[in-house]
Parts: structure tokens; C-alpha cells; sequence
């Protein structure tokens, strides 16, 4: 697929790679950019919001992506009063997503989620949906704000300070782990720190507590360590709120944030040297003005080149809420994605340790991507509310279960039976989505899938291949899996019948049985005793029948068949199913 | 005779034509062995056996040269004659004779006096504890399931696999898309619904197409998708194997003692033994999952526990000394634990059976497992509540086999650090000659192809 201009790193002074990009003939403000823009700052864009900032032009859209919607303080104070009451962290999860969606500020729950990754706090040793959801509240209060008050609120959130066993942080007998990680993960990075430093900050920490309900944070004087303490090369009767500002004060601070925000906003390849100085320069003279940083990487001319598009691994959220929007007509009951999102890999308020999920690449193995995958499926398909996605094993089923017999193999060579694609629900159905634009025929929906899904067409092999597949009919299922490698017959006594097996490659071929033992395959006739009798023998190379004489009701051969009429019901059928083979393309991994 | 349906299966039904390509499509098997090559991290594998219901320690190791033991057994007891003898003191179940082979062959270790402190005698509450690694029920997370964040996987390998048909066991549960579970044969395959054919064939052919360099991202994505459908071919392959449904008999079923035939009609897969071969079959495979968990249903032996008992043990060995031979080449790279939940009272009840226990043994096996008895067996005359007393937390066997075997930091999966046991000894060669016991070497593959009726 097509990638925005190249722009090499190694040669150009990042000062230019950061000034603000601004639209020329011949690098315009187009779908391909805008789309792009959303992807990275917004959970994708439904194709009005594309449409909007095309007309709204590039400025205006970045500042309203960073200001949010007019109305995105109002929302945000009517989600924060709802979200104070779920006990189940189930709901949790989908309140947040519904934030996402409907919060009128994608990028801020964007940041929000960068953040919740960075202060990885789990609800699996929390165990409290209202301190989960109040860190939640705070990480987006800061999320695009500045960066001291906030690692000043995190050290004394009641959630984490649970999660990093605060309490057992007292004067005589210190525990290290907030000490540590607040140094390690949130701070400065492996290797900008000593094991004394970590020893003394936990000295400085001690008696930041929560209450015994662990509702709330606690100062509790009796359990500090008053002495003096050396941190990061200052020395003085330091507590909890010097530990932070002293960290924020060190060189390795705004670098390692720099580093962390440029692989979730611009590209997972680290920026050379150089860039990443200037990038931390920012960062420093601004104090840590987090908003300011964000427009600067998300409105620059790096953010609009090579350099960064499609340059990172989409996040599970990313991809599911993405999907949702993009194809999607109506609004989705959002509670249906948590189940996707954990075979995926992300659950949100339990990262799978205070090191936040292993992004990148790592969120791709064959279990994940699988789940990807099949996830499109139930979005391509409408079926999204229905319970397939949600199914997981079935208690009590046997785990090799006999198969039935399989449909594509019937007797008398009668063409199988297609089994009817699922009804899409009404308001879930992509159909409409694609047809929005009324295309007219089959290079036109092509086109209109690679839009919606790329904000571009779809490289011409696809799309080619895309459109074979949209002329064609329906044919079989893929069979059930069945034991030994075979399928049964059933009923077994289909002797004496003939007919034509159709396999899963395409090919088919005639048989008959009969009643002496013989049987007729591919027009020659062998004994049974030969086929039974004796030594396993080499299996011969597949055999393929040219010419099956097909059903008297078949469609004509190949070629000769009339365009498809791209209206019909079936047609609409064969275009969810394309839309979901053109999300599997590995681009759509890619954000 | 052959009776018609056996006809149509042999001939029709076995041919390879009708199973789904048993060959995996060429660009589909180039992409996945460049993968192989490419890296080659840490594949070592641990498979845990759980044995539900709490088996008796004290019948599968049994102090037979101990006085207390069998006044507190008088029906249950197993006497010098019967049991398989580990040392003066103690011995294996007769019905285990695949294990006193792996332990003659020091390719077996038997820990005893397993337990933790305080031991909980209800079987959920216990097995929680035994799978979050944590007495005091901090953690919400398996242990299994914090291991796979600080593990490497060769390709796109899922790090953990639950073969089984219950819900994910707490030790895997809280690794959300680290595990999956090959719960039925559509449990883990691409969902198409409708018309599945050719868009298996359309998503494929979308994949195959590859452009762009090596050390783009996309391409990386490609070559992931590809590994992930190989992996689901190698799965279906691997289920079609062993399954057993063309009433042959699967290797792994092939065994001398302890043989149902009901494990092979059609639901071999259903048995201990079936698992662990299917398992083995996926090792084989290079699947590159590294941690695979099945369970041995029925230890709650509250009444008759001799026959039962017996029969769970008789399967257990089987099994376990069945799989360890189907590895062959893979054998040096597989370690398998069993545990339970609890071990059971050392005085046996007026049902000729026993009830909870605590503290109690397990078995650790593989060719690199430093074979031999791990610790003394528990005093019978130094008893809690009528039960043993442990001397070995369970969490320091766990750590061994994270920091000795998996290669993946004990401290922060297990939040502590626990003494190691010498349980692993990497630089052991292969096995010794198997024993009298043993059955035979079972060679491990698919099964030859029944020949192709269809012919030119």
C-alpha cells in the first residue's frame, strides 16, 4: 500500500523533522492522511468524522482533536457520575470503552490509555472497581496535562499504592517496590539509577499509605523515616513528593517519556539520537506540557511521512474499537468487546504486570492474531451481538466429539447444499456502510472496502483478487473436523450408490460402489481386495478430473457468467465476507 | 469381513483426499520453516498433570517398611511384596510400573513431603492455592499464567495450551492471550461462517502475496499470519492423528497395561493418554508452545479407593511413560510435573477409602530430570490433625522448574524467592536402556497413510 513520503532521519535536522507539516499540492490534507491522524490520535474514524475533517481542513481537525468535541467536558462529567457505581469489572471495562467512543475526546482516553499502560495497575490484586476507576479518573485528568501533579497523584493513588504494597513501606523496615518502580517504569528507565537511590527514595516514601479500608491515601507521620536520605546524587531529609519532584528534575526524566510517547504516537522504530534529545528539549522547557508535546509530534512533518505511517502494531482497543467504527452503522453495544479484547491480549485495568502489556510486535502470536481474525469475522459478518464471539468452550462436551457426516459429500453427485450465511443484525450490517456511496459495480466496492478499511485502495493484486472472489458463487463450508484424519459416511450403507466427491481444494471426482466388492473411482475400476488387502502403498499424486459433467442446474462455466448483480441479497453476502478476508490483510494489523 | 461401512471408511474415508490438505500449502510450510530458522530462543517445554480430587500420597509412594503405615492402612496398605520398591523405606503403587522404569532410569524424581503451611482441606480452595502459587490468596493471576509474560516463544507460538473441556484452569487464567484451550476440535480455528472454502482460500492467497522488504513491519505481520495458520494446520493435523476414529489404534493408546479399549473408539483423545500423545504429537510438530496443562480426573477416593486408585495410577503411568517415549528427539526439551491438590489422612475411614489430607508427593519426569527420591518421606509418626506434615513448599519446586528448566525469573512469578530443589540437570544425556518394564519404544509419526484408492 502506498506510504507517505519517505524521510530520512539520519539526514535530516530534527528540528525540521518536528516543524508543523502543512498541506502543499503535493502532499495534500486527503483520506490517506486523515485517516492516519485518527488511527493515531482517535480510535480510528467513522467515515463521517473522515468526511468532516476533510472539509474542516488540517488545522481545525488537529485542534479539535486536541481540544476534544464543544461538548466533551459535559460528556465526560455525565460518564465519571455513571462510572462511580460498577462493582463488576466487566462493566468497568466497557464503561471506559464506551468513554472512548462516545466521550467526545479520543484523544485524551487515547493518552488515557498510554497512561493506564504506563501506571500498569491490575484490578487482579487490587480487587476494587472504585479505586480502579478513580485511577482511572485521575490518569485522565492528567492524561493530557502536565507531567509533575500527575506523578505526584499516582504516588499517592489509593490503587497503587495497593498494587505496590505502600503499606509495608515503613521507618525501619522499607519495601522497595513503589521506590523502585516509580525510578524504573514511570520515571527515568533502567540504568539512570543506583540500587542506594532505590533504597533511599523507599525511606522517603515510607508512611505514604492508604487508610485501612483502602479507600483513600494516608500521611502517616508515626511510620516516616525523617532522617536524611541521598537520592540521585541530593541530599536532605527527603519524603514522597521530593522523590518526584527530584525525579522529574533529572535529565533521563523527559527523555524516557519523550522515548515512551513517540513509540505510541509516531513509530515503534526508536528515533535516532539527535531526535530524541530535541524531543526531550521540549519536554524539559516546557515542563512537561504533555498537550503541547502531543500536538508537536502528532502535527509535524515526521508524523505525516514514512517515518510514521503504519509504523506501529495496532493495540487489541485500537483494532476492536477501530473496526467497530469504521464499518459499522449503527452504535454497538460496546459490552460485547471486553470477551474479544482478552483473546486478544488486552484487558484493560489488568495488564499483566507493572511492566503494562509487552507492546509491539509481542502483542502478535498465532492465539492473538487468530483472535483478530476472527473478530473481523463477527464484525464483517453483523453478527456482533450475537453470541458466537462470546462462546467459549462448552462445559461438559466431550473433546473429541464424533462429527456428523460431512455436508459437502452428498449421494448422486447432487451439488452441495451452501448453508446460508448468518442474517447480519440490522444495525451491525457493513453492507450499508459499504454502500453508502452507491457503488455500482465490483471494482466500485472494492475500491470502497480499501477506503473505509485504508482510507486508500487496496494494492491492485488484492484488489484483483478481492474482485475474483466477489464474482464468484457461494460454495461449500469448510468440513468439521473429524477423528483419524477422515470423514465418516453416514449412513453406512451408501454401497451401490454413485456420485461425485467434492473436496476442500476445489477438485472432485466420481465414484461408484458396488455390490461385488469393486469400485469405480475416477473411471477406473480396482477390486477391494487390492484397496484392502496387503501393505499400505505409496499414495499415488492427486488425480484431478478434467471434465465432471456438472448438474443440469449449475451456473454456466467460468467467463461466460453475467456480471453479479451487486444489489442482490446474495451479492451483499459475498461482500461481508470480502470485507473480512480485506481485514486480514497484515496492513490491518498495523496502525 | 468386511462389513460396508468399513469399506467406505477404508477406502473413501481414509483416503487423504477427503481429510482437509493434509500438506500444508507450500508458501504456507517456506514461510513457516524461515521462521524456524530465524530464531531459535529458549523451546524448553513443562507439561502439568493435575490429578484432581486429591490423590493418596501414601498409596502411590508407600512406606511399606513402615509399622504405623500399615496399622493406619490395614485394608488400603500395600505390603514389601507389592510395592515397587524406591529404597528401604518406601516404594511406587504396583500398578506404576512405566514410572519405576523412569525411575530406574533416573529420568524420574519423586518429591515427597510437597504441602504448604496451614493446608486448606477443601479441594477449591486448595487447588486455588496450588495454581496461584499462593497460600495467602493474594494473587488473582495462575502461576502458569505469569510465567508467560517473562517467557520467549519461537514464532508465533502460543506460549501455553489447556487441552481439556472444563473452563481454563486458574493456573493458566489471567494470561489473556498467552493460552489458549483446545477444548473440542473447533475450539481453536478461523472462524468463517458460511461459504468457508473459498474464503479460507481468499484470505490465504491475500497473505501469500509477498511484497516489501524483510525488515518491514508489515512483512513481519505477514509472515506471523502465515505462522498462525500453519499452527492452526498443525493442530488439525495433529488432532486428526491421534484422534483414533478410523479404529486404529494410536500409538500412544498402544500400551500393554492399564488398556480400555473405549479409549480408542472415536474418543481417545478423551483419556490421559490421549492428551498427553496429542501432546507429544504437537511438541513434535515444533507447535513452540512451552506449557501445556491436562488433567487425570477421579483421586477423591472417599470409599473402595483400591481398584480406583489403582486404575488412576495404572493410567498415570501408562500415560506418562507412554509420552515421555513418543517424544523421541524431542525428549531432551520436555519435563512433565504432576501434582494434586491435597494428599489424603493417613488413617484410612470405615469405607475402605481415605479422606482430605494434606502434605503429600509428586512426580517431576523428563530426560533431564535429575532422577531419584527429593527429600525424606514425611514421619507418620509426627502427624497434624491426623495428616502429614509437609517439609517442602510446593512454590520451591515450581521455582526450580521456572529458573532451572523454562528459564523465566521464579522471584517475579512467584513474588518471593524459594530455595531450589535439584530437580533439573541440563547437562544429563539422553536415557538410559529402557527397562524390562517398559513397553515398547513406540517410534514417533503419523501413522502410514492407508493407501489411495483413487488412482490415475
Amino acid at each position: 500500500m502506498a506510504a507517505l513520503p519517505a524521510l530520512d532521519l539520519q539526514k535530516t535536522d530534527p528540528l525540521d523533522a518536528l516543524k508543523p507539516w502543512a498541506p502543499t499540492a503535493a502532499e495534500p490534507w486527503d483520506r490517506v492522511r486523515a485517516t492516519h491522524l485518527f488511527r493515531r490520535a482517535a480510535f480510528g474514524a467513522t467515515p463521517a468524522e473522515i468526511d468532516r475533517a476533510l472539509a474542516d481542513g488540517f488545522p481545525k481537525t488537529l485542534d479539535r482533536l486536541l481540544a476534544g468535541e464543544p461538548d466533551a467536558a459535559d460528556r465526560t462529567e455525565v460518564l465519571t457520575e455513571a462510572g462511580k457505581f460498577y462493582t463488576d469489572p466487566a462493566n468497568l471495562r466497557a464503561w471506559w470503552l464506551y468513554a472512548m467512543v462516545e466521550g467526545g475526546h479520543p484523544l485524551r482516553e487515547k493518552l488515557t490509555l498510554f497512561w493506564h499502560n504506563h501506571f500498569a495497575t491490575s484490578h487482579a490484586k487490587v480487587r476494587s472497581t472504585a479505586r480502579m476507576f478513580e485511577q482511572n479518573v485521575t490518569l485522565r485528568k492528567h492524561a493530557l496535562g502536565r507531567f509533575r501533579p500527575f506523578l505526584l497523584d499516582m504516588s499517592k493513588d489509593t490503587a497503587m499504592l495497593v498494587w505496590l504494597d505502600s503499606n509495608r513501606n515503613v521507618k525501619g523496615a522499607p519495601n522497595e517496590n513503589y521506590a523502585r518502580e516509580v525510578m524504573e517504569l514511570f520515571s527515568l528507565g533502567v540504568g539512570n539509577y543506583t540500587e542506594q537511590d532505590v533504597r533511599e527514595a523507599a525511606r522517603a516514601f515510607t508512611g505514604w499509605h492508604h487508610d485501612a479500608e483502602a479507600k483513600t491515601f494516608e500521611n502517616n507521620p508515626a511510620l516516616h523515616d525523617p532522617g536524611e536520605k541521598t537520592i540521585l546524587k541530593q541530599t536532605g531529609r527527603w519524603a514522597g513528593a521530593d522523590v518526584v519532584r527530584i525525579c522529574c528534575d533529572h535529565d533521563a526524566c523527559p527523555r524516557f517519556l519523550a522515548g515512551k510517547l513517540y513509540a505510541f504516537l509516531v513509530s515503534e522504530t526508536p528515533p535516532p539520537e539527535r531526535l530524541l534529545a530535541a524531543l526531550a528539549a521540549q519536554l524539559r522547557k516546557t515542563d512537561y506540557d504533555l498537550a503541547g508535546f502531543v500536538r508537536t509530534l502528532l502535527g509535524s512533518r515526521l508524523f505525516f511521512s514514512g517515518q510514521a505511517y503504519r509504523k506501529r502494531v495496532k493495540w487489541p482497543v485500537e483494532y476492536a474499537v477501530g473496526a467497530v467504527r469504521a464499518v459499522t452503522p449503527g452504535r454497538v453495544a460496546l459490552s460485547d468487546l471486553p470477551d474479544p479484547l482478552a483473546r486478544m491480549g488486552q484487558v484493560l485495568f489488568a495488564p499483566p504486570n507493572v511492566k503494562g502489556w509487552r507492546t509491539g510486535t509481542d502483542w502478535l502470536n498465532s492465539a492473538t492474531l487468530l483472535a483478530r481474525n476472527n473478530f473481523a469475522e463477527t464484525v464483517a459478518l453483523g453478527q456482533l451481538s450475537r453470541d458466537p464471539v462470546r462462546r467459549g468452550p462448552v462445559r461438559g462436551v466431550e473433546f473429541a466429539r464424533p462429527v456428523p457426516p460431512p455436508a459437502f459429500l452428498t449421494p448422486n453427485g447432487a451439488a452441495p447444499q451452501a448453508p446460508a450465511p448468518p442474517v447480519p443484525l440490522d444495525d451491525h450490517d457493513p453492507v450499508s456502510v459499504v454502500y453508502a456511496t452507491k457503488p455500482k459495480d465490483v471494482p466500485a466496492v472494492v475500491r470502497r472496502i480499501g477506503e473505509l478499511l485504508y482510507g486508500e485502495p487496496l494494492p491492485a493484486k488484492a484488489a484483483a483478487r478481492l474482485e475474483a472472489f466477489l464474482k464468484e458463487p457461494p460454495g461449500p463450508d469448510l468440513p468439521p473436523r473429524a477423528p483419524g484424519g477422515a470423514y465418516r459416511l453416514d449412513p453406512p450403507d451408501h454401497v451401490g450408490l454413485e456420485g461425485v466427491a467434492r473436496f476442500t481444494d476445489g477438485a472432485s471426482n466420481t465414484y461408484r460402489l458396488n455390490e461385488d466388492g469393486t469400485v469405480v473411482l475416477g473411471g477406473r475400476k480396482s477390486s477391494t481386495a487390492e484397496l484392502l488387502g496387503g501393505e499400505p502403498v505409496a499414495v499415488a499424486p492427486r488425480p484431478r478430473v478434467a471434465a465432471v459433467q456438472p448438474p443440469a442446474d449449475a451456473p454456466p462455466p467460468r467467463g461466460v457468467r453475467p456480471p453479479p448483480d451487486v444489489n442482490s441479497a446474495e451479492f451483499k453476502a459475498r461482500v461481508r465476507e470480502a470485507l473480512h478476508a480485506a481485514m486480514c490483510l497484515p496492513e490491518y494489523q498495523l496502525n | 469381513m468386511t462389513t460396508r461401512r468399513d469399506f467406505l471408511t477404508r477406502t473413501l474415508g481414509a483416503s487423504s483426499l477427503l481429510a482437509v490438505g493434509p500438506a500444508v500449502p507450500d508458501f504456507l510450510a517456506s514461510a513457516a520453516r524461515a521462521a524456524d530458522q530465524a530464531d531459535k530462543p529458549k523451546d524448553t517445554v513443562l507439561v502439568v498433570v493435575e490429578l484432581t480430587g486429591g490423590n493418596d500420597g501414601l498409596n502411590t509412594v508407600a512406606p511399606y517398611a513402615d509399622d504405623l503405615y500399615h496399622k493406619a492402612r490395614p485394608t488400603l496398605g500395600l505390603t514389601k511384596k507389592e510395592a515397587l520398591r524406591l529404597d528401604d523405606y518406601c516404594g511406587l503403587h504396583p500398578r506404576m510400573g512405566d514410572l519405576k522404569r523412569l525411575f530406574d532410569e533416573k529420568r524420574l524424581a519423586v518429591v515427597q513431603g510437597v504441602g504448604y503451611p496451614n493446608p486448606d482441606r477443601s479441594h477449591f480452595e486448595s487447588m486455588d492455592i496450588w495454581q496461584q502459587a499462593d497460600p495467602r490468596r493474594g494473587q488473582a493471576s495462575g502461576w502458569l499464567a505469569r510465567t508467560v509474560p517473562g517467557m520467549t516463544v519461537k514464532g508465533a507460538g502460543v506460549p501455553g495450551m489447556y487441552l481439556g473441556t472444563d473452563r481454563l484452569p486458574v493456573a493458566m487464567q489471567g494470561a489473556d492471550g498467552g493460552v489458549i484451550s483446545l477444548a473440542d476440535r473447533s475450539s481453536f480455528k478461523l472462524q468463517l461462517s458460511g461459504n468457508g472454502v473459498a474464503r479460507k482460500k481468499l484470505v490465504e492467497d491475500l497473505n501469500a502475496d509477498a511484497g516489501g522488504p524483510a525488515a518491514d513491519l508489515a512483512a513481519f505481520v505477514r509472515r506471523r499470519q502465515l505462522e498462525t495458520y500453519t499452527s492452526l494446520q498443525k493442530i488439525e493435523e495433529a488432532l486428526a492423528e491421534a484422534g483414533g476414529g478410523d479404529g486404529r489404534v494410536p500409538p500412544e493408546l498402544n500400551v500393554t497395561r492399564g488398556f480400555r479399549p473405549d479409549d480408542v473408539r472415536g474418543d481417545g483423545l478423551n483419556s490421559l493418554g490421549g492428551r498427553l500423545g496429542l501432546i507429544a504429537r504437537l511438541i513434535g510438530k515444533g507447535l513452540g508452545t512451552r506449557l501445556y496443562y491436562v488433567q487425570h480426573d477421579g483421586f477423591d477416593t472417599h470409599s473402595g479407593q483400591a481398584k480406583t486408585h489403582g486404575d488412576l495410577l495404572g493410567q498415570l503411568s501408562n500415560a506418562v511413560g507412554n509420552f515421555l517415549g513418543m517424544l523421541g528427539e524431542h525428549a531432551d526439551r520436555v519435563v512433565l510435573m504432576t501434582y494434586s491438590e491435597f494428599g489424603r489422612r493417613v488413617k484410612e475411614n470405615g469405607s475402605r477409602g481415605t479422606d482430605h489430607g494434606a502434605g503429600s508427593c509428586l512426580f517431576v519426569a523428563g530426560n533431564k530430570v535429575a532422577g531419584g527420591l527429593v527429600g525424606k518421606h514425611p514421619s507418620l509418626a509426627d502427624l497434624t490433625d491426623g495428616d502429614l506434615r509437609h517439609h517442602t513448599d510446593f512454590r520451591r519446586v515450581y521455582a526450580t522448574l521456572l529458573d532451572d528448566w523454562l528459564g523465566v525469573e521464579s522471584r517475579g512469578v512467584l513474588g518471593d524467592r524459594f530455595e531450589k530443589l535439584p530437580l533439573i540437570d541440563a547437562t544429563k544425556k539422553g536415557p538410559a536402556n529402557p527397562g524390562p518394564l517398559g513397553p515398547q519404544p513406540v517410534p514417533f509419526g503419523p501413522r502410514p497413510a492407508a493407501p489411495d484408492p483413487i488412482v490415475k
